[in-house]
């Protein structure tokens, strides 16, 4: 009974290892750097072809949709509200073929996941979200005294 | 004018009135916790009623507050910061009342409100008990009530009490709206769904603390959290449901679920709580798991307030974003002091959680239970490692990361795959010890015709990923069509493109599923129509209404093999087209033409429409019509914003979708938005078109599981003189 015991406990205990590994191995494979524009442009070199996710903010009046090519393309730049200290003006340039989400504004978060090109400071981008409801969760509600509805 | 006059005035005390209650409840959770204990310690009736009605005071003051809170809505009282920043005049009357969970300060109120319901329905259902289990659960329901109301009440940074007014006595002329993408009806109701099957899993979880408070760890705890855990198990999968069709339908990228952190939030308890559903049959029947029970349902009611620290933290990237604040902390520390209440608790009645019984075989129902138990675990824990790993690689390499949907698609195939196959073999194994007559007489068939789904399923689905390779070049198809052992090595090592192998172990394990629970229902209805000389019909409806926990249990099985078909066709198998379109013009999707025929402009309340009107042709046959647009918000609060308004045909249960690209506008002087401009014959729209194979099946799926749900919850818990033992 008590051999049995430990057999069962050394199969499950394979079993359990080989399956941890695996997802620890998908993990490895699958995980991208989590990065602002000034911190992909510090590690530029490094990050060239590498698969990245992108965090920030649409630079204002970047965006445009050429329809003839199915592509959108858009600058990134740092978030209004970063405490880095990075230079605000640093940008990554992104492209996009598929359409435009929804709350895709200038200004609004955004996050990008794809392919860095370091020469082109473009993202190739396999995916682009925006964040629901950010600008109505910031919005300062006084504000809206200057009604323009 | 009278009515003019009379709102006013109400309007001008309600929230004073509401931010009074708020704070008295301040003072009636303290006094429930504080007289329920001393009455339970001491044996006091009259403190255990005076805690009982604290609870009762505590869901009265709520519900003032909560009112309050829906008056101003209602009545445009745009004195109050958290009306302004979520409704408008303009905004239809179902989106102000919906507005109530809009953002954080009154999702947190409607939140406790819900809490407070679930206490008064407590103290309701066992106003006449005369053991004290219940006043026991009031405890710890109290307790997490007066963290609510703590974070309610506008003391913690950041976040604002949801009834104050503007200083100065202010008053805004309109408010900012609410996010377009929410003013639909399903996301209307998919928050508070959700809330609502969150909120109820407090109860098991009190039920649970209560065992451990009273001593008494016998099954009598699991017999009365048992329905709330269903009820709550249904309301999430619903909650979860909705979430995914709206953003099937609302968001124009064809998918209903993307493995964000908060989608995972929301499932991660889910898991939990179906896992859970499965063990305490153990309890019931053979008094094992008596510790991994609590341990579960603690796990499960913890996990709905990870997913608040989750969001609002600011930790982990999300789609979905909220305002960030230390709230996201004192929910972390919550969880951890709770928790560590409840190891305590199970420290101190160690003796008590021992198992009576032991598991004799590795092939019997209770084992299968076991590994069902591990799997819908082990499934949590991937997903909350794949959730956290941006904390966890920032702790471990000091940078932050983030692993792709990919990640999460790959890592739960298998055991997914494994649950799957659990759901047929799980009832059909013999407790204690399969043996060689239960294996002949209930695996053969299940087995034998899952084979043949299987073989069938792989020939056909490699069959067509060939020719669709060869259709598309001959030299793709060396490339795209690997043989088998590729196969078999991509398999195991998770690599490669959705593939016909994991569609056939799917269609393997769901014709076993349902052959197993179909052979089920036949010999139970035959069996009990002979016994009663009736029809089978009639046995059918008789052994479903005798039994309905269990028949109900396999009804939901029944509805988990049609969501994975579902899931498998949808994700596996859709088809996307972009291109771009002048009217007149037309293009292909597999066997369907779309043709654009024709522009609208349509004003609505608060937003105007502009689309496109296409003629669906499938080879040629009968045109069906379809109508993609976007809409472009009157009043959004926050400048330029449409939103894609997808067009769905379902035909049969495929979908046909598409989604509309930027189309022409004007700025609008003085107004923050855009005016949409019709379009014309030189208009090039761009346009995504899929083609969704089986998405309605996801649906029908999930029907199916809610249905099993309810009848399973109409079986009322009875107390056997066993279970009350401790």
């Amino acid at each position: 009974m008590q051999q049995r015991r430990l057999k069962v406990f050394a199969a499950s205990l394979i079993l359990l290892s080989g399956f941890v590994i695996l997802v620890l191995a998908m993990t490895k494979k699958e995980s991208m750097r989590e990065l602002t524009p000034a911190r992909l442009l510090a590690n530029a070199e490094t990050m060239d072809n590498q698969n990245v996710q992108l965090v920030g903010a649409i630079s204002e009046e970047s965006t445009t949709w050429d329809a003839d090519e199915f592509k959108l393309t858009f600058a990134v730049r740092e978030l209004e509200d970063a405490e880095t200290g990075f230079n605000r003006t640093e940008t990554v340039n992104v492209i996009y073929n598929k359409l435009k989400p929804d709350n895709f504004i200038d200004g609004g978060n955004v996050f990008v996941e794809g392919t860095y090109d370091a020469k082109q400071n473009v993202i190739v981008a396999n995916k682009v979200t925006t964040k629901c409801a950010s600008k109505y969760e910031e919005a300062e509600s006084a504000k809206t005294t200057d009604s323009s509805y | 004018m009278f009515i003019d006059k009379f709102v006013a005035s109400i309007q001008s005390v309600a929230a004073e009135l509401g931010q009074a209650a708020i704070f008295l409840t301040l003072f009636s959770t303290l006094w429930a916790i504080f007289s329920l204990y001393i009455g339970l310690r001491g044996r006091k009736p009259n403190f255990i009623k005076s805690g009982r009605n604290a609870v009762v005071a505590t869901f009265i003051l709520i519900s003032i507050a909560t009112g309050a809170l829906i008056f101003s809505f209602v009545t445009d009282d745009f004195s109050m910061k958290y009306v302004v920043e979520v409704s408008s005049a303009a905004q239809p009357f179902l989106y102000k009342i919906t507005a109530l969970w809009g953002r954080m300060s009154g999702s947190l109120l409607f939140w406790l409100w819900l809490l407070t319901v679930g206490g008064a329905i407590v103290v309701w259902q066992n106003r006449k008990a005369t053991e004290n289990l219940a006043d026991y659960a009031l405890i710890p329901i109290a307790v997490v009530q007066l963290f609510f109301v703590v974070v309610v009440t506008g003391w913690i940074e950041g976040v604002y009490n949801p009834l104050d007014r503007f200083p100065n006595g202010e008053v805004m002329v309109d408010g900012q709206g609410m996010n377009p993408l929410l003013q639909t009806p399903s996301m209307a109701f998919h928050p508070p769904t959700l809330y609502i099957g969150w909120i109820s899993l407090t109860i098991p979880f009190a039920y649970a603390v209560a065992a451990l408070l009273s001593g008494r760890i016998g099954s009598d705890w699991i017999h009365r959290s048992r329905r709330w855990m269903l009820f709550s198990w249904i309301v999430l999968t619903i909650g979860i449901t909705l979430g995914g069709n709206w953003a099937y339908r609302e968001l124009g990228w064809g998918g209903y679920w993307a493995w964000d952190p908060v989608e995972n939030a929301s499932f991660m308890p889910w898991l939990l709580g179906t896992a859970y559903l499965h063990s305490v049959m153990i309890q019931e029947k053979r008094n094992m798991l008596k510790l991994w029970n609590i341990l579960l349902i603690t796990l499960a009611f913890q996990f709905t307030l990870l997913g608040t620290f989750i969001t609002r933290s600011g930790v982990i990237t999300s789609v979905h974003a909220f305002a960030q604040s230390d709230i996201g902390w004192y929910f972390m520390g919550f969880i951890i002091i709770s928790t560590a209440g409840v190891i305590a608790l199970v420290v101190y009645r160690w003796q008590r959680l021992k198992s009576a019984n032991r598991l004799e075989s590795l092939l019997s129902r209770e084992s299968a239970f076991v590994l069902n138990n591990w799997l819908f675990v082990g499934l949590t824990l991937i997903i909350l490692w794949g959730t956290l790993w941006p904390i966890i690689s920032e702790a471990i390499q000091q940078e932050k990361a983030a692993v792709p949907e990919a990640f999460f698609n790959q890592v739960v195939i298998i055991p997914g795959l494994l649950l799957l196959f659990l759901t047929g073999a799980g009832p059909i194994i013999s407790w204690k010890k399969i043996t060689p007559n239960n294996f002949q007489r209930m695996f053969k068939s299940p087995l034998f015709s899952g084979l043949i789904g299987g073989v069938i399923a792989w020939i056909f689905l490699s069959f067509r990923a060939r020719s669709q390779a060869i259709e598309a070049s001959v030299e793709a198809a060396k490339v795209t069509t690997p043989n088998l052992l590729t196969q078999v090595w991509d398999f195991v090592t998770f690599s490669g493109q959705p593939m016909p192998i994991y569609s056939a172990i799917c269609v393997f394990a769901s014709v076993f599923v349902l052959v197993a629970i179909f052979s089920e229902f036949y010999r139970g209805a035959k069996l009990r129509a002979k016994r009663q000389a009736t029809s089978f019909l009639s046995g059918l409806g008789l052994l479903i209404q005798r039994n309905k926990r269990r028949y109900g249990g396999y009804i939901v099985h029944i509805g988990i093999v049609i969501l994975y078909i579902g899931i498998m066709g949808s994700k596996g198998y859709f088809l996307l087209e972009n291109g771009k379109l002048k009217l007149g013009e037309s293009m292909d999707v597999g066997d369907y033409q779309f043709t654009m025929k024709d522009s609208f402009l349509e004003e609505h309340d608060n937003f105007i429409q502009s689309g496109v009107e296409f003629e669906v042709r499938r080879n040629g046959g009968k045109p069906k019509t379809m109508r993609p647009s976007r809409n472009y918000y009157y009043t959004t609060g926050q400048g330029e914003q449409d939103t894609i308004e997808s067009a769905i045909r379902h035909n049969g249960v495929n979908d046909l979708y598409i989604a509309l690209g930027p189309l022409p506008t004007k700025p609008v002087v003085g107004a923050n938005m855009l005016m949409p401009i019709k379009i014309d014959t030189e208009t090039v729209v761009s346009l995504q078109i899929y083609h969704n194979p089986l998405i309605s099946v996801v649906w029908i799926g999930v029907a199916v599981m809610v249905i099993g749900g309810l009848v399973a919850i109409a079986e009322k818990s009875t107390l056997t003189p066993q279970s009350q033992t401790v």
